[in-house]
């Protein structure tokens, strides 16, 4: 087959972080090419490099065997480059027609030629089968119609080349069939298609060549007919096992949290439990792995009381939870770290001292006659006590929480979720960001914490993590418990299959 | 760090009322007065004897109250915009109890200002309410209760409690009026009004609950997050705030105004949010705000006698100085004006060192 594309040696630097190092991909014409990576591989930069957002550090990119310079997604489009990006760019409140014609070029003149342009379109969608209604306004129809219409607009624009960034993760299992129909319609018609994904079986059943991303390089790239799934996998998370600096727990205590059957908005794949029963004992940390966005935003909120569950049972310290708010969970020595700091965990606006008090006010240490007077010394001095202690490096603790940096940020919400000695401490994303430093300090902590007999349920889209430093380790996937592995010795290609649903 | 914001947050108002007056000074001479001239005589209108600033204090008064109402509930984090419809049924309340129940003097005054921030505290509940339970937007709704408020006492003074033929109600009997400061003309309403600005003052800054609401103003998931039942907040934010307003009707009532006529309190909510955000939220400045502004309105009428300058200039300068402040404010949040604070800074800090 005619090679369409390829990237050669692409290297792409921001400041000392390489996210891409010396990739190289090429793509036929008429075939579906899978990216797959973990998140952080490399994916997402080497696409916006492709489509003009980035000008990569190194490296070359050829379009049928000439190279060419892509300084703008402009120029990539009318080099006939089509991306589908995961949260699709439509104007809601116009029509599908009118997104359609957006922002095309070719248009000369003032005015429109609706009825010459009505039937271009038509033309087009009846050629490769994407069914859309022209005159209906985006918000009327539904997400996998979106889809076609963004397919659409690309293939409008005289696309040859369509990356399609997780197109299947909104969709409906039907929907997916629908996508993968006009995915093979359109290779049969000579169109490539760059395609990402997470999901091991739809991976599979689309492909015809797999390229594996990690750490930003790329590992080989496979024909989908001399492969297999453990083999993806085990290329994809790529690792040996390096031994854990952390000694690994096998008889934790008793039960702080337990879950039964819990539902949550179950019909949604990616934002919702469905059945999911879970224990964590006292003085063990329980790893959540999974590819984010398979539930375990939900999962965090529903343990520590943000979300109430549709169905099922939650058990606290072995008594049932009967109402679901936050402060209900937090008098009984729940401790969570959400996953956006600045978002869910910090007051950005007001000061590190006053963000590392922010729930005890009302204590007697830090106010008198039952918060009617705040004592300011003594919340400055324990402000000061726990700067010293987890090394919060401002200039002042007057200095307001959003100007520090996100390892500093999360020192503050250390400081105040794990000085009051929890019984369950519930870990979102602990060291996104982190530098390797503030990221050692944080596990280290946790450790600590269980070391203490604090349950801690640690959720990570980091896998090293995971493997760092959990006693036991959940695989979450679509919502469900794909299964659940030992810390010690952990099987990482069973892990890394079930992370990928199968 | 903290002082070169808390300089900057204070620098931004006192500039912008000295660019105000410059365009007001350079209207002046446009008319064809004297700028200085104008300006003395709007302060010896203000201030310049004991009768003028009684005059000047009490026409303060109830904006104070309103500033102190929108100061609250921004502090909460919502828009209570019905400052003027909350005065309003303040000074209806006021108005019926202190006319129709037959009692007077100092029980009745007691009753008519609980009564009065009662209903004032009903009256934005009404938009709290409908903005936790039913997500409405809480601006347009504690506008339109200002309609309402105003109609209704419309119905009052026009049917229910007309005094003969004139569209105004009966005056509050003389022995429930509230007294005058020596020979001030300002009232102990305004010491009310202090009174209730340090209480906010406190309740924000040395309280764990007062403490908690800011937290919930500032970012409320992050307040939910952390255990605060952010919907309670925000309805006692509403009620809190809605009582000041109700209060300060009812004290306007008794000390100034003893009567209900055509537009009463028209302005007043609206003033007092302009008030609160060239305060910045906070309850102390906003009463010197408030008192800077009815200076500036009562002082008017003297310049305008003296000189010539009409009113309305007054009314430029107060629009401008709203401007500027707004403006102001929001120029010194852009990245690039911090950076240049932060640059001057570290500069002013390097230099200590060096010497």
């Amino acid at each position: 087959m005619e090679e369409l594309l390829r990237m050669e040696h692409i290297t792409k630097k921001f400041g000392d972080v390489y996210a891409n190092r010396n990739i190289n991909l090429d793509v036929r014409k008429g075939e579906v090419h899978t990216l797959l990576g973990e998140n952080g591989a490399g994916k997402s930069t080497l696409m916006n490099v492709l489509f003009g957002l980035y000008q990569p550090t190194e490296g070359t990119i050829y379009l049928h065997g000439k190279p060419v310079r892509i300084e703008s997604p402009a120029q990539a489009v009318k080099l006939g480059i089509g991306m589908v990006h995961q949260h699709f760019m439509l104007v809601e409140a116009m029509t599908v027609f009118e997104n359609i014609i957006l922002g095309d070029r070719n248009t000369k003149g003032i005015f429109i030629n609706h009825d010459a342009r009505k039937k271009e379109i038509l033309e087009l969608s009846e050629r490769y089968g994407l069914d859309v209604e022209l005159d209906k306004p985006i918000t009327d129809i539904a997400v996998g119609a979106q889809q076609r219409v963004e397919i659409l607009k690309a293939l409008y624009r005289g696309a040859d080349l369509l990356v399609l960034d997780e197109p299947s993760a909104a969709l409906t299992d039907q929907e997916v069939e629908g996508l993968f129909d006009i995915m093979h319609k359109l290779t049969s018609e000579g169109k490539s298609i760059i395609f990402i994904s997470h999901k091991m079986r739809e991976v599979l059943h689309i492909s015809d060549r797999i390229t594996i991303l990690r750490a930003g390089e790329t590992v080989c790239t496979l024909n989908r007919d001399e492969t297999t799934g453990e083999e993806l996998a085990n290329l994809m998370i790529g690792r040996e096992l390096t031994p854990s600096h952390y000694e690994k727990i096998e008889n934790p205590g008793e039960a702080v949290v337990a879950l039964e059957n819990v539902d949550y908005d179950k019909t949604s794949k990616h934002n919702g439990l469905n059945g999911v029963s879970l224990t964590v004992g006292r003085g063990e940390i329980v790893g959540i792995a999974g590819v984010d966005g398979n539930g375990q935003s939900q999962l965090a909120q529903v343990v520590t009381g943000v979300l109430t569950p549709d169905a099922g049972r939650v058990d606290l310290k072995g008594s049932h939870v009967a109402q679901f708010t936050p402060n209900g969970f937090i008098l009984e020595s729940v401790s969570h770290i959400p996953e956006d700091r600045n978002k869910m965990g910090l007051i950005g606006n007001m000061s590190v001292r006053d963000n590392i008090v922010l729930k005890s006010t009302d204590t007697p240490e830090f106010s008198a006659a039952h918060g009617l007077f705040l004592k300011k010394k003594a919340i400055r001095d324990y402000a000061l006590k726990m700067q010293e202690k987890y090394d919060i490096r401002c200039s002042s603790i007057d200095q307001e929480a959003r100007n520090l940096s996100g390892g500093n940020q999360q020192k503050i919400i250390l400081a105040r979720e794990l000085e009051g000695k929890p019984d369950l401490l519930v870990a979102v994303h602990p060291t996104r960001g982190l530098d390797i430093g503030a990221t050692r300090f944080v596990h280290d902590t946790m450790i600590e914490a269980r070391d203490r007999g604090c349950g801690v349920l640690l959720i990570s889209a980091d896998f090293d993590e995971i493997l760092e430093v959990s006693d036991r380790i959940v695989v979450m996937f679509e919502g469900q418990v794909m299964g659940v592995f030992s810390g010690k010795n952990p099987p990482i290609a069973d892990i890394s299959l079930a992370m990928a649903g199968k | 760090m903290k002082h070169t914001n808390r300089i900057v947050n204070l620098l931004v108002p006192i500039v912008s009322v000295l660019l105000s007056f410059v365009i007001g000074c350079i209207i002046m001479a446009a008319l064809g007065a004297n700028p200085a001239t104008a300006l003395q005589s709007l302060w010896i209108g203000a201030f310049g004897t004991m009768r003028n600033v009684g005059t000047t204090l009490s026409r303060a008064t109830p904006l104070i109250f309103t500033a102190l109402c929108a100061c609250f509930a921004y502090r909460c984090g919502v828009f209570n915009l019905g400052g003027e419809g909350q005065f309003l049924m303040g000074a209806i309340v006021s108005c019926v109890i202190s006319t129709q129940l037959g009692i007077t003097g100092l029980p009745a005054i007691i009753l008519c200002l609980i009564a009065g921030a009662l209903a004032g505290g009903v009256w934005a509940l009404i938009a709290g309410v409908l903005r936790v339970f039913r997500g409405q937007n809480e601006m347009i709704i504690s506008i339109m209760l200002n309609y309402v408020a105003t109609l209704f006492m419309g119905v009052i003074y026009t049917s229910w409690l007309r005094d003969g033929s004139v569209p105004q109600t009966v005056a509050v009997p003389d022995e429930t009026q509230l007294s005058r400061l020596g020979d001030l003309r300002a009232t102990t309403a305004f010491i009310l009004a202090l009174v209730v600005g340090l209480l906010v003052y406190y309740f924000l800054f040395h309280t764990s609950k007062g403490f908690q609401l800011r937290a919930v103003g500032l970012n409320m998931t992050a307040a939910q997050f952390n255990g605060f039942a952010v919907k309670k907040f925000i309805l006692m934010s509403f009620i809190v705030s809605g009582a000041i307003a109700g209060l300060g009707g009812s004290a306007d009532l008794l000390g100034t105004q003893f009567r209900l006529i055509n537009g009463y309190g028209s302005g007043y909510g609206f003033d007092g949010v302009a008030m609160a955000l060239i305060a910045q939220l906070h309850p102390i400045a906003a009463i010197v705000v408030a008192i800077f502004f009815a200076a500036l309105r009562v002082g008017s009428t003297t310049m305008q006698a003296a000189t010539g300058v009409p009113t309305s200039v007054s009314d430029i300068i107060q629009a401008l100085v709203i401007v500027f402040t707004v403006a102001g404010l929001a120029m010194v949040k852009l990245p690039q004006f911090r950076a240049v604070i932060d640059r001057m800074a570290t500069k002013s800090v390097q230099k200590k060192e060096a010497v």
